[in-house]
Formats: structure tokens, sequence, C-alpha cells
């Protein structure tokens, strides 16, 4: 990164500057090429391996340090995971570390809530200040710990920041992205086939990419292998989407689908091929369970391609063709999971239905296919967690079938801004997370905010969720800090470490220090409220000298300061050196990869490709590990919480290792037990209106790197997708500024008419239309999708349906 | 050693994280227009059905580079291995070799007051032996090195696959092989019918004649 001299500046010196010429240039440091040698002699480049955090994937880098400022990020080429790359939000992370908007130091707000004005605090004053209301809220409450509820979003300090609010701190209203994320995508490959997997795209011949865009909503290592061998390569892409994308241009057969009917496209594939008995049939006697009722669930339903060519818009030739060319390059073909998901009610059955089909090729756990890989275990430290009487289950429990441990969203949002909880919520933490753009229906979640008496918020950014804060408490970035060690499993598993690269800037602290100055001041004054309140503790510690009674806090858990250890550093050693031993470990902390015979097995084949293990030692397939299976290997990403898939295991009973066709638990709850198609719960679309879609794409992460100057440069605004014909009639050009509103708000945007998007459909990217005036540049670019999309949830996890809202569009 | 660069650009997903590193890597003026590398982008419909064609490029460092030739203070000239530079502190800003670049390459640096572009990250092949853009690329579009090198990826590539150049009618020898794909109905799409195809056996004397008449001026720095 260069410093632009400033043009007073240069002019200034222009005089001088036309008689010494070069001299001139290369000592004010202007050109990036000679400051780069003429840093280089007077101090050398300091190079620090760690992990990149501009979105979920988590590459490996090396940052390049000059003094003390941090100059280039590179690749790392040991991460198998992320396979010798950075993408464009990697390469601008400089730019989330230098963002002249980032939060430097603690502010407790002036004014009213959502007004913007804060005063500077310090971080004892700031600390002190969410003490006092704590204590009082939780006097009055008679300490339910869960009346103050805490969110986050995914990160890999989301385990330090989550696990001391749930685990010491004793609250159950956390909720995190799960709800307006991959819930129902992960869920239902869980209960179907066991687990979510990944796709084995550098093997699989057949790839069907419903929904998914993989080149531009990045995903390691699935983005780098699949676009080296389609287009005739070794894998055939079929790509099904109401709109032409970047992944769709390298399609060998590209399908438009009509918005919300990708379960009757499943169907009818699922129709074709046990019709036409095309299925692995030695797998499925082996490996399904409720066959058979399902076949003539199928059969009985007649879901043939001709009924879904009226619903979903697909020619039923095109998906009988492809129904036999998936099981003709069965079972090294996959039905691509998906992440980011929820687009209709009916996801959840979308899921176990692709899942199923998945599995009728036999392609689950098998190289070309599903495949569930390996893990490389790491050592945990138990957390003495107390148990609070008084503290009460989470307020929306009820609000679907099954509501995990991260919560819905929307179900808890809207019971807190409409007062209808059980008990009432009255603070919340958000760390990392910016529900005012990323929770369907902004008016609500600003509505929740005004509720609140304590909104505590722990971000980098100046985010609209930030501007709704009581307190803000500045986190460094990712550069700043080291993070807990991470193992990522898969074919080809390694352990990573996030490394501090410079240290925290301004007042900035790591999330971890901010978890321990809270817990300091809350640790005794929170325990006298137990003593006030709970009667366990009553009854337990009667007559107790105050020895004995610190004693009993301490060995149960309420010493609220005992979890974390001296610092991240050795926290991690801890839990890497019992299983690796320190050598290795010094060789993580140095190459910031680490796996066994990693020395033996990397190998350079050229300047563009490595090799990470031979191919023998690759892990495919855990049933031929046998003993070697953890449970673990199912879950590879911190999106995931393992946790709460071996619960939702647990609670089905599924038997190990068998395609589950038929959930009856689920029926019991009146949720269809094998994926059936719901004409009632499909949203028509009147005459003259449009269904509203949104998505990703490469250059942002969701509304995180929104006020990014190198990255805004790549698009400065969001525009709205529609038929260009459509668009034609309505007399809408590019760049006209349109009106899109629903039933709960309306934005205005600029319009990009394209032949790319099927009609009746409007599309534009989320993550813009930020409306904080601490971001400077990303203030009020284009439009926020939440603030048009409808609060409704599905009936199976309660997470929020993203692609069900019906809009107007109006030229302005 | 003469320094050039293959595409195979049908791996391209337009994720732009070559622009990026390029910007971070060599510093250049912040703008959406102040590019030292791109990805051309055409689209379009045939029979109702869209398509999209990428082409990432950046400077193709001619051989026989009329950018060079037509900079009257000399500020545009050649390095080892036949780059293209611009020394700033001789550029005048009279853009006649903006006007004579075909491939539009250049721009002006407006804190510099100078002619920007692409410099294969000359000060980085010693340590890393790669470009940044190349470095960075999620699906390895770009691959650099010495065409004079028999041993080197680059080389290696260029035997086993054929490649065409941009806007070859301009004879200006350039230095961005792109590689032609497997595909046949992506070639027809993404390739011109009038567009040569060259094979390494068969363009090795031309691109060696080419550097023999200017390679006396690549030492000139």
């Amino acid at each position: 990164m260069k410093v632009e001299i400033s043009r007073r500046r240069f002019l200034q010196g222009s005089v001088a500057l036309s008689v010494v010429g070069g001299t001139a240039l290369g000592t004010s440091n202007i050109l990036a090429d000679t400051k780069t040698s003429e840093d280089n002699k007077i101090r050398p480049t300091k190079k620090t391996p760690t992990l990149c955090e501009m979105c979920v994937n988590k590459c490996a880098l090396i940052a390049q340090v000059r003094n003390g400022v941090i100059k280039k990020l590179d690749p790392n080429p040991l991460f198998p995971k992320s396979k010798n790359m950075l993408c464009a939000r990697g390469d601008a992370g400089i730019h989330a570390l230098y963002d002249p908007d980032r939060l430097k130091y603690p502010l407790i707000r002036a004014g009213k809530r959502g007004d913007g004005k804060y005063r500077r605090a310090s971080w004892d004053e700031a600390f002190e200040y969410i003490k006092e209301k704590m204590v009082k809220i939780l006097d009055e409450e008679k300490d339910n710990r869960s009346c103050i509820g805490y969110c986050t979003g995914e990160g890999m300090a989301e385990p330090t920041y989550k696990e001391f609010m749930a685990e010491k701190f004793g609250s159950s209203n956390f909720i995190n992205h799960a709800s307006i994320c991959l819930q129902t995508a992960i869920s239902g490959y869980a209960l179907t086939i066991g687990g979510y997997g990944m796709a084995d795209l550098d093997n699989a011949k057949y790839i069907i990419m419903a929904g998914a865009n993989r080149a531009e909503a990045i995903l390691t290592p699935d983005t780098m292998d699949l676009f080296k061998r389609t287009r005739g390569r070794g894998a055939k892409l079929v790509v099904v989407d109401p709109r032409f994308t970047n992944t769709a241009i390298h399609a060998d057969t590209y399908v438009p689908i009509k918005v919300g009917t990708d379960l009757a496209f499943v169907l009818a594939l699922t129709y074709v091929v046990i019709k036409n008995r095309l299925y692995n049939r030695e797998f499925v006697e082996k490996n399904f369970d409720n066959f058979n009722v399902y076949k003539l669930h199928i059969l009985q339903q007649n879901y043939t391609p001709q009924w879904a060519e009226k619903i979903t818009g697909v020619p039923a030739a095109t998906i009988e063709k492809i129904a036999y060319d998936f099981m003709a390059n069965a079972p090294e073909s996959v039905y691509y999971q998906g992440r980011r998901s929820t687009w209709a009610a009916t996801d959840f059955q979308l899921r176990r239905a692709q899942a199923i089909f998945s599995a009728l090729g036999g392609g689950i756990d098998i190289k070309g296919g599903i495949v569930f890989g390996r893990k490389l275990p790491l050592d945990k430290e138990e957390i003495n967690s107390p148990i609070y009487a008084n503290a009460q289950e989470r307020i929306e429990k009820n609000a679907a079938a099954i509501i995990g441990s991260s919560g819905s969203w929307i179900a808890w949002r809207n019971m807190v801004a409409q007062g209808n909880a059980p008990y009432p919520v009255r603070g919340l933490f958000v760390y990392k997370q910016n529900p005012m753009l990323s929770v369907p229906n902004t008016k609500k979640t600003k509505e929740m905010f005004e509720k609140l008496d304590l909104v505590v918020v722990i971000d980098t950014m100046p985010s609209d969720t930030a501007m709704m804060a009581d307190v803000i408490l500045p986190e460094c970035t990712y550069l700043e800090r080291e993070d807990p060690i991470k193992s990522f499993g898969g074919v080809e598993p390694a352990i990573v470490l996030r490394q501090k690269v410079i240290n925290p800037m301004y007042e900035t602290k790591p999330v971890l220090e901010i978890m321990k100055g809270l817990a300091k001041v809350l640790n005794d004054p929170l325990w006298k409220n137990t003593l006030k309140h709970d009667e366990d503790v009553q009854d337990d510690t009667k007559d107790m000298k105050p020895d004995e009674l610190e004693k009993y806090r301490k060995e149960n858990g309420f010493d609220l300061e005992d979890m974390y250890g001296a610092n991240q550093e050795e926290m991690n050693k801890k839990s890497f050196v019992g299983k690796y031993g320190e050598e290795a470990w010094k060789e993580l902390r140095s190459k910031g990869v680490f796996y066994p015979h990693m020395k033996e097995y990397f190998k350079q084949i050229d300047k563009n490709t490595f090799e990470y293990y031979p191919e023998n030692k690759k892990s495919y397939s855990i049933d031929k590990l046998g003993e070697e299976a953890d449970p673990d290997a199912y879950i590879h990403d911190t999106c995931i919480n393992p946790k709460e898939i071996s619960e939702l295991r647990k609670f089905f009973k599924t038997p190990s290792k068998k395609i589950e066709c038929y959930l009856g638990n689920l029926k019991k709850k009146g949720i269809d037990a094998m994926p059936t198609w719901r004409e009632e719960s499909y949203v028509k679309i009147p005459k003259g209106k449009f269904k509203f879609i949104t998505g990703r794409h490469a250059q942002f992460t969701q509304d995180a790197t929104q006020n990014n100057i190198m990255l805004l440069e790549l698009m400065k605004e969001n525009y709205a997708w529609i038929n260009d014909k459509e668009a034609e009639k309505r007399g809408i050009k590019f760049g006209d500024e349109i009106e899109v509103t629903s039933k709960i708000g309306s934005v205005r945007i600029k319009a990009y008419p394209t032949p790319k998007i099927i009609p009746q459909t409007l599309f534009y990217i989320h993550g813009f239309g930020a409306k904080s005036t601490g971001l400077t540049f990303a203030h009020r670019n284009g439009a926020s999708d939440n603030e048009i999309i409808e609060d409704r949830i599905e009936p199976v996890f309660g997470s929020a349906i993203m692609h069900d809202t019906i809009v107007d569009v109006r030229k302005v | 050693m003469n320094y050039a660069m293959a595409l195979d650009y049908q791996n391209c997903i337009n994720c732009k994280a070559c622009e990026v590193a390029c910007k971070e890597e060599n510093g250049v003026q912040l703008g959406a227009d102040k590019q030292r590398i791109w990805v051309g982008v055409t689209e379009g419909s045939i029979f109702g059905h869209p398509f999209v064609n990428l082409y990432p490029s950046q400077c193709n460092h001619c051989i026989d580079a009329p950018c060079v030739s037509v900079c009257p203070t000399h500020a545009s000239h050649y390095i080892d291995g036949g780059i293209v530079m611009v020394d700033p502190t001789k550029c005048i800003l009279c853009k006649g070799c903006m006007e004579a670049c075909p491939y539009d390459a250049r721009f002006v640096d407006d804190t510099i007051f100078a002619v920007d572009k692409c410099t294969f990250c000359h000060h980085r092949i010693d340590e890393y032996g790669t470009t940044a853009c190349q470095a960075t690329c999620p699906t390895k579009v770009r691959l650099f090195g010495d065409l004079d090198d028999e041993n080197c990826d680059l080389v290696k590539l260029l035997k086993k696959r054929k490649f065409f150049f941009l806007k070859e009618g301009e004879k200006t020898v350039p230095k961005l092989f792109y590689l032609v794909p497997e595909d046949e109905n992506f070639l027809l799409r993404s390739v011109g019918k009038d567009t040569k195809i060259h094979t390494w056996d068969e363009i090795k004397p031309i691109y060696d004649e080419a550097k023999a008449k200017r390679s006396k001026e690549w030492k000139r720095s």
C-alpha cells in the first residue's frame, strides 16, 4: 500500500522536483517501486503467516510488515484449504485495518438511540457503565441471566465470546447467523445423510449447482477446484438459477428456474431416477432407511418431469436428461449442497430431497461425491460452568419445530420488539454482527433495539447496529490479534493459526481482553446477586463461613474469571502440544499451517500448483477410516456448530451411516416426514409484480466490508437486476432510479436491465445501503435488501425466508 | 531473458482479486479508472440465451512496443527481460504513449503527474518468481515466465497448449499468450473467427527475431 501524497504538498515540492528529478521522487516515497527497494535497505520486511478474516473461509496469508506498517498480504501456499490464493477481499484486508472510520476507543451514547451522538470514554468507564446497568437489570429480574441476550456473526474469536456468555454468564438467549444463513441446508443434510460434508469438486464428474454461486460467493477449496475443471476438463457443470451468474457462464448447461420451485425440480429428478430404476441399487440396499416408503411416495405423488415443468419453467426433457446424466456419472456426481439458504418455506425439505437424490447415485462418503473427510484433533479445556436456577430457557423456543442453540433471529427479534416474550429481555450484546442490515425487516430490528435497556456492541466499524448501542467497545481487526487455534477437517486436513501481525491500534482490544475485562467487573457484583436471588445456591451455602463460601463459588464455576488462560498464545499452545509436540508447535508458528508429515508430503508441482497429501493419504471416506473416524469430522467450517449437529442427530436417533428417507419424529411436530411439494406454501407472483431475490458477490462479504475503499472501487453501489424486456416495457433504462416496494418497506436503487435474469424476478446484492453516518464511504450507497424482505420464518428451524417477498417496481 | 505471461482465460470468474492485489502490491492510484490490470467483459445474448466472456488483461509488454517508440523523452523504456516501464521523472504527460498503445494499458497517475502501467511486478521477480496477480488468483488464470528458458513452466505450457494474441494485427509482438480452451463451443464463442491460433514451434522464431531487433534497447534503464 502506498500512502498517497496530497496534491498540495506535491505542488509545493514541484519546483525542486524539476531540478533534482529522480532523486526528489525517490526520497519522497512517491513511487512504490522505488520505495520497496529503499525500505528494504533500511529495515528488512518482516513476514508473519496468519489467517484472513475478510469472509468465512480463513485463507492462509503472509503479511509483509515494514516499519510497523502492513504493506501487503500475500497468499500462503501451505494451507490445503485455501490453496495459494487470496481473493479481492483478502487482498484488501489492509484497508480494513487502516480504515479511517474504524472504532478507535470506547464510546458511550450521548444522544438518543440511533442519532449517532457518542462521547469518548475510557475502557474502565465503559465497563463500569455496563456493570451498573447489568447489576440493576439482573437484580430486578431476580438473577434470570437470560434477560440479557447476545448475538454474534461468524468468526474465529466467536467461541471466546460465546462461551463466556453461555457457560459463565449463563444466558440461554444466543442468536447467531445460522437462521439468516445456512441453517436449513446444514441441518437438512445432517438429518438425512448424517452430515453436511463437502462436495469433492476436485474429482466429481457431474455437478448440479442450484442457486449456489461459487464464482461470486467464493468458498475454499470448492471455487478453486471447480473452475479449473469446467469447460470440458473433467467436470460437467449444470447451473440452475433464476440469474445467469458468473458461475453459470462456466456451465455446460444453464437452466433458468422460477424462484422458489427448486423442490419440484429435485422431486422430478428423483421421480425419473426411481421410475426408471437408474439409482445405485447396491448402495441403496445397504445404506437407505425406508427407501420403499420414499419410492412409493414419489411415484404416488406423480412428480413427473411434465408436472415439474409447469411449476419450475424447466422443460421436462431437460429434467429427464439431467437425471440420466447425473446417474450415468454417479457415484462421482454431486447435487451441490449450497450454503446461504432458506429461499422458501419448504427449504428444509428441498435440502433433504437434494441429499437423498445425491445418495441415490451412491455419491456419499466417496471420492468425487459428498465427502466427510477427517479432522486433526486438538485438546480442549473444560469450562467449569455454573448452574443458575433462575436462568430461563430461550424466549422463542416454540417458534418452530426445532429451535436449536443458535436460535431464530426473526422470531427472537419480533418477540422482543413486540414485547410478547415469556419474560422481559432487557439487554443485548452484539459481537461482529450487524442485524440492522442483516435481518429481514429493518424497521422491526430498530424497534427491538429501542425496547432494550442495555445494548453493547463490540465491533471494528461504526455500523448501523453500532449506532443503536449504549456502549460501543472497539475490537481490533484480525491482523492485530491472535485467535483460538483452528483445525480444518476435510479430504486434506490441517491445523492453522491466526497470529498477531501488528499490535492493536488506537485503544482497541481483542475480544478475549474485552471479555476478560467484563468478567472482572461483573464477577463479584453478579455473585452477590446470585446469592440474593438463587434459592438453590442459598440452600447449598446456608451457614457457610466466608472461606467455605469462596471455595463453593470456585468449585461450582461461579468465578467468572476462571475460564481464560493468561493469553491466547499460551491457550493455543496448550491445546496443540499435547497431541503434536513442541517441534510441531514451532513449525506451526513459523509457517502458519501444520499437518503431520507436512515436510514430506508438501510438494510444488509448478508455479501455480501444489500437492498437500499424496493421493493415498487423502481422507475421502470415513467408512474406510474406521476407528479413526471422529464425530467432529462432519463439520468443516466455522459457520457450523458441531455441538448443535450432534444434538440434532441424537434427538432423531439417526442410525449411523444410514440415509434417512423418512423422519417420523418430525411428523409428530407437524412437519412432512418426507420431502413433499405443497402448492399452498408456494408464493405465486401476481401479474405485473416481481419476486425479490438477494445474493452475494466476490467483492464484498455481507455488510462487513462495505466501507473498504479498495473494494468500493470495484463496485461503488448495488444495482437492481431486472429482465431487460420487462424493463423496456416500463421504460426503465440502465442507471435509472427505481423504487422497489414490498409490504414492509420501500427502497430506491439504480436499475440494471439485463437478459441475465428471468422475468418477474428482481435481484440486488446484499450488503449495501448503510445509513450510519460513521461510515464515510459506505453511507447510503445503493439499497439494503432487508428493508424490503418480509420477516417470515420457515416452520422447521425458524430460519428467515429470503426469497418469497413480492415487490412492486416503479420508475422514479 | 524475455518475460511473458500465459493466460488460461477460461478459468476466470471475474472475482477481481488480481486487480486488488496489483493495487496493493504496486501502490497504484485509487480510482475505478486507474487500473494496471483488468478483466474485460463482453456480454450479450444469442437467441435469448445470455452469454458472458471474460478476458483478464494488462500491458502486453510488446517486443516491438509502439509506446516506447513514440515517447519523446524516453520516459517509456524497456528494462531487462523486455519489461516496458515508465520513468515518471521523465514523463511530460504528452499522452502519446496512451494513444499509441493498442491495448489501452496506460493511464495517468494524478498523484505523480505521470503515466502509469503494469510493470510485471519486476521488483518481485527475484524473490517470488511471479507477479502479484498470478500469486493471488483463486483459479490460477496466469502463468508468468521467461520465453528464453526452455525449462520454465511457461514454455512447458506453451509447448503443450495452443494460444492466440489480442489484436495481433497491430504487429506489436505482444507477450500475453491467451491459451486456447479445450472446449470447442467455448472456443467458438470466445475467440473471433479471424483470430490466428498459434503453436510454440511456429511462433518461437518470430518472437526471437523480433527480440533480436529491439533487445539492444532492453538494458537502457
